[in-house]
């Protein structure tokens, strides 16, 4: 070993052992304070307020300031180690516009392709990994038994191989169209890098073809497993994960679900049209309000106006995300999940659905739109073309881009000055929109499980279950070596002192 | 309610090795080894594994298959199902030991670890899952991990801390790797 080398080995050694051994290994070792809920209780031992902090990722427009704009699809799609694709699409969209050019038709296909590809294998993860555990394997199943390892048991091995083969598989296919699967090269201004080739159709047509099997499969699984199960259909329309908020997500030009592109449209908690923009409006309807416990910001719907974190048609609170954009659309955009979709509002007593476990259904609904609108594109002749950018040739200025990303609405916003050197930067990701109605959710889950300061064992779990279904993607940041958040719940008194730590 | 297993162990150094020990590694055919560096270089230390992973790089030619990469979860399996031994290098956040220290953990330690999952599988829901399914995976895992200090903010350079505790984690690796008959 090298002299310097050795001189920080032994730093390290000295350092390390200098009565600090004691590192306990959370199930992550990064970002502690990920997933921080405290819970402060007044006099009577009950609830005052639950709050669930976050830590956010600083500096970003600062980092972007004086980076070409064409830069962005590739540097906003490495901000995430989950939904990288969610980000080099709304990026390369902002990109669109800031040039003035419009996608070429072609190129607009494939990066349909590569987004609803994306959307499937996004979506059966969290059905399968994420969501799983707390409806395949049950809420109320043991802590071991409540992860992907769980779901296999019950829905048997040969399916958790096809989970994995799947996603592998449309992997492959978003690598080949897309350049890279976590750091897509596709999206340029006015199209996309490179096309299709017809060799490669008939590999993608089978690809497309299992996924829709796959999904329509996730929807029998649901049924079977949830549905036919009274205990879980009670615990979704229970009041403890029930908020009676706004909607948002885009909509085509019939109201049909859209997760590449159209109007953002936002329905009240009755389910009336409250407002229907083009993203460059998003400004104008929307504003983010600002908390001192918090680093994240609460967006709220501008013309509605913040009222607190309360619920109801005058609060400018607002969800996003699959439950939020079914609410939001007056349909699907293809015809198997257009049934499945009808089916749901008559199960969960019509539209809107409010209850936020709701959106694990609404999940597998929207597998079945991907999959659909996959196979519509691989069928396409056009898809093949081999003309697929228009070449941009306006000045640059301002651009806007918006697409539905697995977690909801992801709006991109860039400033550049006449060369395409960035100026200023504005991202609102999907998490941050639903962040009121997630601090909601919390409170909630604590209000109802902590009673004169006893706590009820099952809290982790109601609370864990409250704001999974949103499925947060927090701080958006590369949750690498455990991939995991660990979940803090400090019990506080009210002049702040702690009370007792649960920790999972 | 913790699944906070055995505290991690600062890396240590091995003992001399044993008479004729030497000989009989030089003779073991040296099985295909992987060293998968993971993080974001976009948020300054949090990239700390990029910087040693090309340090091996350089360092093992042929012999060790160095990746890079920004993914979480499940899609590690693709990456590591293929090798027989695997090193992971990362940056660590745990609050507890000075930035700079070299953590060190293995298989066994996750095995310990029952956690759900928020956002993707964590590394125990991985080895399990790959178990279960029967795929093949690596039969020697081991996690070396530098403790950074604050990974939220946007930077493409290390901190003075990490920088000069990059040796270190390349010495840890070293260490790891020569145990499992690679050479540079």
């Amino acid at each position: 070993m090298d002299t310097t080398a050795q001189k920080v080995w032994n730093q390290a050694q000295q350092q390390a052992n200098s009565g600090r051994r004691n590192v306990t290994i959370d199930p992550i070792t990064r970002l502690e304070g990920h997933g921080k809920i405290e819970i402060f209780l007044n006099d009577k031992g009950n609830v005052d307020r639950a709050y669930l902090q976050i830590p956010e990722l600083r500096g970003f427009e600062v980092f972007c300031q004086g980076r070409p704009s064409e830069d962005m699809p590739q540097l906003t799609s490495r901000i995430c180690g989950v939904c990288p694709t969610a980000h080099h699409m709304a990026a390369t969209k902002a990109l669109d516009d800031l040039y003035g050019v419009d996608c070429h038709p072609v190129g607009r296909k494939i990066r349909e392709l590569v987004y609803n590809a994306f959307m499937l294998e996004d979506h059966a993860l969290h059905v399968y990994v994420l969501g799983g555990p707390d409806f395949i394997v049950g809420p109320d199943a043991p802590k071991e038994l409540r992860n992907i390892v769980g779901v296999i048991g019950k829905v048997g091995l040969d399916v958790g191989k096809k989970v994995i083969s799947m996603r592998r598989r449309i992997r492959e296919m978003i690598n080949y169209a897309g350049g890279k699967v976590i750091h897509p090269v596709m999206g340029l201004p006015g199209g996309v890098a490179k096309g299709i080739s017809a060799s490669e159709l008939p590999k993608f047509k089978e690809i497309a073809n299992e996924g829709l099997e796959f999904a329509k499969f996730t929807l029998q699984v649901f049924h079977d497993i949830v549905l036919k199960n009274d205990a879980y259909v009670k615990l979704i329309t229970s009041d403890n994960f029930t908020h009676k908020t706004h909607y948002m997500g885009l909509v085509d030009k019939n109201n049909k679900v859209n997760f590449y592109d159209g109007d953002i449209r936002v329905v009240d908690p009755e389910g009336k049209e409250q407002a229907k923009f083009p993203v460059q409006k998003y400004l104008e309807n929307i504003s983010e309000h600002v908390e001192p416990w918090s680093y994240i910001k609460f967006p709220f719907l501008k013309k509605v106006g913040w009222k607190g974190f309360t619920e109801g048609t005058a609060s400018g609170v607002y969800a996003v995300a699959p439950m939020a954009r079914l609410n939001a659309a007056d349909g699907m955009a293809t015809p198997i999940a257009q049934r499945a979709y009808e089916e749901y509002f008559k199960t969960l007593g019509g539209k809107p659905v409010h209850h936020t476990l709701a959106n694990h259904w609404a999940r597998v609904i929207e597998m079945l739109q991907a999959a659909e609108r996959l196979v519509e594109l691989v069928n396409d002749p056009e898809i093949i073309s081999g003309e697929f950018r228009n070449i941009p040739i306006n000045t640059p200025r301002v651009g806007m881009g918006v697409v539905e990303a697995p977690r909801g609405t992801l709006i991109h916003h860039y400033e550049t000055d006449e060369k395409g050197l960035i100026r200023k930067v504005n991202l609102i990701v999907s998490t941050t929109n639903n962040s009121a109605r997630i601090a909601m959710s919390v409170d909630k889950a604590a209000r109802g499980l902590i009673k004169e300061g006893k706590v009820n064992d099952g809290l982790l779990n109601m609370v864990e279950m409250a704001f999974r279904a949103y499925d947060p993607c927090f701080g958006c940041a590369t949750h690498t070596l455990p991939g995991e958040m660990p979940l803090v719940v400090s019990l506080r008194s009210l002049d702040g002192g702690l009370i007792r730590e649960l920790r999972r | 309610m913790s699944c906070a297993a055995e505290p991690a162990r600062p890396f240590q150094p091995r003992p001399p090795l044993a008479d004729g020990a030497l000989q009989r590694m030089a003779m073991r055919k040296p099985r295909p080894a992987l060293v998968l560096a993971l993080g974001n270089d976009l948020l300054g230390d949090d990239g700390v594994a990029f910087h040693a992973a090309r340090l091996l790089r350089a360092e093992y030619p042929g012999s060790v298959e160095v990746i890079e990469t920004g993914e979480a979860g499940l899609p590690l399996l693709d990456y590591l199902e293929p090798y027989g031994a695997a090193l992971i290098l990362d940056a660590a956040a745990t609050g507890k030991c000075p930035p700079g220290t070299i953590l060190r953990w293995d298989r066994e330690d996750f095995r310990r670890c029952v956690a759900p999952s928020q956002h993707s599988a964590g590394l125990p829901q991985i080895l399990e899952l790959a178990e279960r399914l029967g795929m093949a995976f690596p039969k020697e895992l081991q996690v070396v991990c530098m403790e950074v200090a604050d990974p939220t903010i946007f930077r493409e350079s290390l901190t003075p801390e990490a920088a000069q505790a990059v040796p270190a984690m390349v010495a840890a690796a070293r260490e790891i790797l020569a145990g499992w008959g690679c050479r540079g």
